[in-house]
């Protein structure tokens, strides 16, 4: 039986809707009235209400150039995700092996890029990982007798370079979620299961995944997010002023910080970042069908 | 563990308390700020520690008798920080130092004043003409130049081999001779994918990125050819990223390299023997001279200052304006001073490198200044990286890269 | 028996190889770093990868007396707690009332708070800089801790609500027959219960605040008042194949709480159900 109150839970919740109303919601509805005035360069305090002009230009962006970014997006959201989930299950699973004393240790080392800011990570990689001429991948290609690499040049390698980063960054989260979820899985259940004769394979099957999931739902809900929204990773990798490498892959959101942010019109990139953020939500709501919450 | 859940809520009271405190007393500094703030003149700027450090101290020691203080405050990413804060007495600057290219933008804008609001025309009369028309916008002078930069060709004299000759097509197959890219070293680096780097040889080939009337110029045919022409020279350039190109000069695994004065204090760093040319010495196939773009480091002054804090400003602005900056500027920071009688000085005067880009200063364009040229580096950019990195043929990329432009051009609107 | 015994370390051994290789694979780009850190050379750009011959630890010296190391570390610490305490103290009820009570407009608003999730930060920065302006929040810690908790509360919300569930009904109701007060309830039985949950979320908000640079940089303005990260943005603007050595040690130096933090919670990670509630 769950609890029914019609005022208690809001009281509850009061604070953090009015949090989030301030830093989440406020902008969102500052965006929309912005989109619909003609704030840019040359109106930048006298802007003033132009209704929909704005939309019907955004909507003329939405060409290939766009769809082809949907489309690398998604592949990069999904290919991340299950390689994520993946390895981060097995290495959970050998982190909880009865005996490996050093469990605690590994665990820490392997929170290292975690525990790094972002951008100062991106950097160690664009130069002491894909540099042509300085990169580790290199120096290794090059004493093996291979002749140099432009890792970030083209689309195909640019793409699979910023994959390699983004676990790299994102696995210690979901490694470190993964073993938590691992350690509440009530130990007696193994034992029954393993009277019963149930190998590796049936343990993980039947017991494991069910009773994780409902934990780590969650969290690789909020991960999946955070990879679509990933912006910081491809941006500085490929595309940082000053230091294009030439490949020309784009997310939605680099889309949208293309064409919003260069070309200092407010009023235009609001609608388009509005346009984009409605795409999310369809996106999101694909992604709710999957998440399937118990009807009480 | 409810003890040392205990203990972490302590602390964390304790620093709610103290960033409470500190709060406090922010807010009765600014109460005392207000009343000096009219005598407090803060700039903003992205440039070189050790230069503004300088300017800093300068000014401020001939200032202290009016009982002037001038802050020089560092802000990464300027211009974007310039759009959010506009002319904001409470929280922005009061002026601004950078480079003259994003003038026209923050004129647009409505954050800037003219000079003329401020001081008179003689403060500035002596400045070369080239840094006044850099900083002038719509037939208004808004920027007091401080110094200007352009691009040079400096080289290892330990590994240069005879003569640096005089034509681009001499230096090419000099080039092809002594580079070896297996091996990593090279006879000459440059960031050949950064517009700002292969615009002299893009405008001395008579083509242009954007010119006068804001029409971009990547799909000109003499662009095309100038682009076709580089081409060539950057395979042979290594990776063309600023910190790859820079680390190969300085570790002598490069013997020369197309940079800006801002490179010199880490070749003298890393105790290089070096020579300076400038790139107006190198004639292309076509007879004209390389032509860089010149940049003007200037101070702008914003809209609320030149009201509230006028006699300030113009103080300040007259100091900038007295030659002894510039030849301090030259003097520590090897800066080309703006202001023609800093040259005067014998030791000014006598410096190579500043010599160099007085020399290039003739023939140097001053990057355009309107705010549609802030749109246009990405999409130059684009178009060299797709040609010297991905390898894209040059003449369709320029075409796609021109149509970009022209719809960033139109999207400002 | 032995044969078990020797096939069982013999998996061990196998299995510790692989978590070295694994954590060494991991460790290379942060080795890189460490390399370069201790380098003796001004341009140590291009010589990574090898033990440096004089290794010296003047970039560390030099990163903590000669910028303002101490002054970023001390505000970082400030913005991260105070961040945590009141994305903590905000969300930890609202996921226990969107976890135990059914009302009206629960599933929406669980839904529609995912869906503002989505909505991407940077486009937001220039409203709420346009607010704050207004608000006098600019240059102002309390502001940025605002921002920051605004910014995690949804993730907290969510996460915390989903470890929630997990946690039966049945122990919450055996408490209030013996005679708990609700607030009795959540404060001794709920949220130890919950503790691994609330510690790796507030870690997550931690580090969230920890690492941030794009609005600590342009919300905050005097060099001062920077973060570690802020601060550590503004060195690597400035040219930073003059002071790489230097950059990398400073990079260094801000991950080493970050792990401390890690290394002490470990303990706490063990589920609050198996640990406390069901057995204890």
């Amino acid at each position: 039986m769950k609890k029914k109150n019609k005022f208690l839970p809001w009281g509850y919740s009061f604070s953090s809707i009015l949090l989030i109303g301030l830093i989440v919601v406020f902008p969102i509805i500052y965006t929309i009235y912005i989109s619909f005035t003609n704030m840019n360069l040359y109106h930048w305090t006298d802007y003033e209400f132009i209704a929909f002009s704005n939309y019907r230009r955004a909507l003329t962006k939405l060409d290939s150039g766009f769809m082809s970014a949907l489309f690398t997006t998604i592949i990069w959201t999904v290919l991340n995700m299950v390689i994520q989930i993946f390895v981060a299950y097995l290495v959970a699973l050998g982190l909880n092996v009865k005996g490996l004393k050093l469990a605690r240790l590994y665990k820490t080392l392997l929170m290292f890029p975690w525990a790094m800011p972002a951008y100062v990570s991106i950097l160690l990689w664009r130069v002491g990982m894909y540099n042509p001429q300085y990169g580790l991948l290199n120096k290794i290609l090059s004493a093996l007798g291979f002749s140099k690499v432009d890792f970030l040049s083209e689309n195909i390698p640019a793409f699979l370079s910023c994959m390699v980063l983004n676990l790299w960054m994102a696995l210690p989260f979901l490694i470190m979620m993964m073993d938590g979820a691992f350690q509440s899985v009530d130990n007696s259940y193994y034992e029954s299961a393993k009277l019963d004769g149930a190998g590796w394979w049936a343990q993980n099957l039947y017991i494991t995944i069910p009773s994780i999931k409902p934990i780590l739902a969650p969290s690789i809900i909020m991960t999946t997010f955070t990879t679509f929204k990933q912006f910081d990773i491809i941006y500085l990798l490929t595309m940082q002023k000053g230091s294009l490498t030439g490949a020309t892959l784009q997310t939605v959101i680099t889309y949208a910080h293309q064409n919003a942010f260069v070309s200092n019109n407010y009023g235009l990139s609001s609608a388009v970042s509005i346009v984009i953020f409605g795409f999310i939500i369809l996106f999101s709501l694909f992604i709710n069908r999957g998440i399937r919450e118990e009807k009480a | 563990m409810k003890k040392k859940m205990a203990l972490i809520l302590c602390i964390a009271m304790a620093a709610m308390c103290l960033s409470g405190c500190s709060k406090n007393t922010e807010s009765f500094a600014t109460k005392q700020e207000s009343k000096e703030s009219l005598t407090t003149i803060r700039i903003w700027h992205d440039g070189d520690k050790a230069i503004m450090q300088m300017m800093e101290h300068r000014l401020n020691e001939a200032l202290s008798d009016n009982g002037i203080t001038v802050k020089f405050e560092q802000k990464s990413g300027l211009t974007d920080q310039i759009k959010l804060y506009e002319s904001d007495e409470v929280n922005g600057p009061d002026m601004y130092m950078y480079a003259h290219d994003s003038l026209g933008m923050f004129v647009e804008m409505g954050a800037l004043a003219p000079l003329a609001d401020v001081i008179d025309k003689k403060v500035y009369a002596d400045m070369l003409p080239m840094t006044l028309k850099a900083g002038n916008y719509k037939d208004s002078q808004y920027l007091m130049p401080v110094y200007f930069e352009t691009l040079l060709f400096i080289y290892n004299k330990d590994l240069w081999e005879g003569e640096v000759p005089s034509t681009t097509d001499e230096l090419y197959s000099y080039m092809k001779n002594h580079t070896d890219i297996t091996k990593g070293t090279y006879a000459l680096v440059n960031q050949h994918s950064t517009a700002y780097n292969v615009a002299p040889f893009i405008n001395g080939f008579g083509g242009f990125i954007m010119n006068e009337q804001a029409k971009p110029g990547l799909s000109d045919e003499k662009t095309k050819e100038a682009v076709e022409y580089h081409k060539k020279f950057a395979d042979l350039e290594a990776d063309g990223d600023y910190n790859t190109v820079n680390a190969l000069f300085n570790e002598g695994k490069a013997a020369a390299i197309i940079g800006g004065p801002w490179l010199i204090a880490g070749v003298k760093e890393a105790k290089i023997n070096y020579g300076i040319k400038s790139l107006s010495d190198f004639t292309l196939p076509n007879g004209n001279a390389l032509a860089p773009y010149s940049g003007v480091q200037g101070i702008g002054v914003m809209k609320h200052a030149a009201e509230a804090k006028k006699d300030a400003v113009a103080k300040v602005l007259e100091e900038i304006a007295n030659p002894e900056i510039g030849i301090d500027l030259a003097e520590n920071s090897g800066c080309a001073p703006a202001n023609q009688k800093s040259y005067e000085s014998k030791t000014v005067a006598n410096d190579e490198m500043i010599a160099a880009m007085r020399r290039t200063a003739d023939t140097a364009q001053p990057m355009p200044n309107i705010p549609q040229m802030s749109v246009m580096w990405g999409p130059t950019e684009s178009l060299l990286a797709a040609v010297n990195k991905s390898g894209k043929d040059f003449s369709t990329a320029a075409d796609e890269y021109q149509k970009v432009a022209e719809n960033a051009i139109a999207d400002m609107k | 028996m032995k044969k078990k015994a020797a096939k069982r370390v013999a998996g061990l051994s196998i299995l510790n190889l692989f978590f070295i290789l694994m954590c060494f694979i991991t460790l290379i780009p942060i080795l890189y770093a460490f390399l370069l850190s201790i380098s003796n050379e001004s341009s140590a750009f291009g010589s990574g990868f090898l033990l440096p011959r004089n290794p010296t630890l003047k970039n560390y010296e030099a990163i903590l007396l000669e910028e303002p190391f101490l002054v970023w570390l001390k505000n970082s610490v400030v913005l991260s707690l105070g961040t945590m305490i009141l994305a903590m103290g905000t969300s930890v009820t609202a996921s226990y009332a969107f976890s135990r009570f059914r009302f009206r407009g629960r599933n929406e608003m669980l839904k529609l708070l995912l869906i503002l999730n989505a909505f991407p930060q940077i486009l937001s920065m220039f409203a709420i800089f346009r607010l704050f302006k207004n608000m006098n929040l600019l240059n102002n810690y309390i502001g940025l801790i605002l921002i920051y908790a605004g910014s995690m509360c949804i993730f907290s919300i969510w996460n915390m609500k989903g470890y929630f569930d997990t946690i039966p009904i049945e122990i919450e109701e055996a408490a209030r027959i013996d005679g708990g007060s609700p607030g009795q309830i959540i404060w001794k039985i709920i949220l130890p219960l919950a503790r691994p949950s609330i510690i790796v979320t507030a870690v997550m908000v931690l580090i969230f605040v920890w690492n941030e640079y794009l609005f600590a940089t342009t919300f905050l303005m005097r060099e001062e008042n920077y973060t570690l990260a802020g601060g550590l943005y503004q060195l690597q603007a400035n040219d930073y194949s003059r002071s790489w050595s230097l950059f990398s040690a400073a990079a260094i130096l801000v991950s080493i709480p970050i792990l401390l933090v890690f290394f002490s919670i470990q303990k706490y990670m063990i589920s609050g159900l198996t640990a406390g509630g069901v057995k204890g």
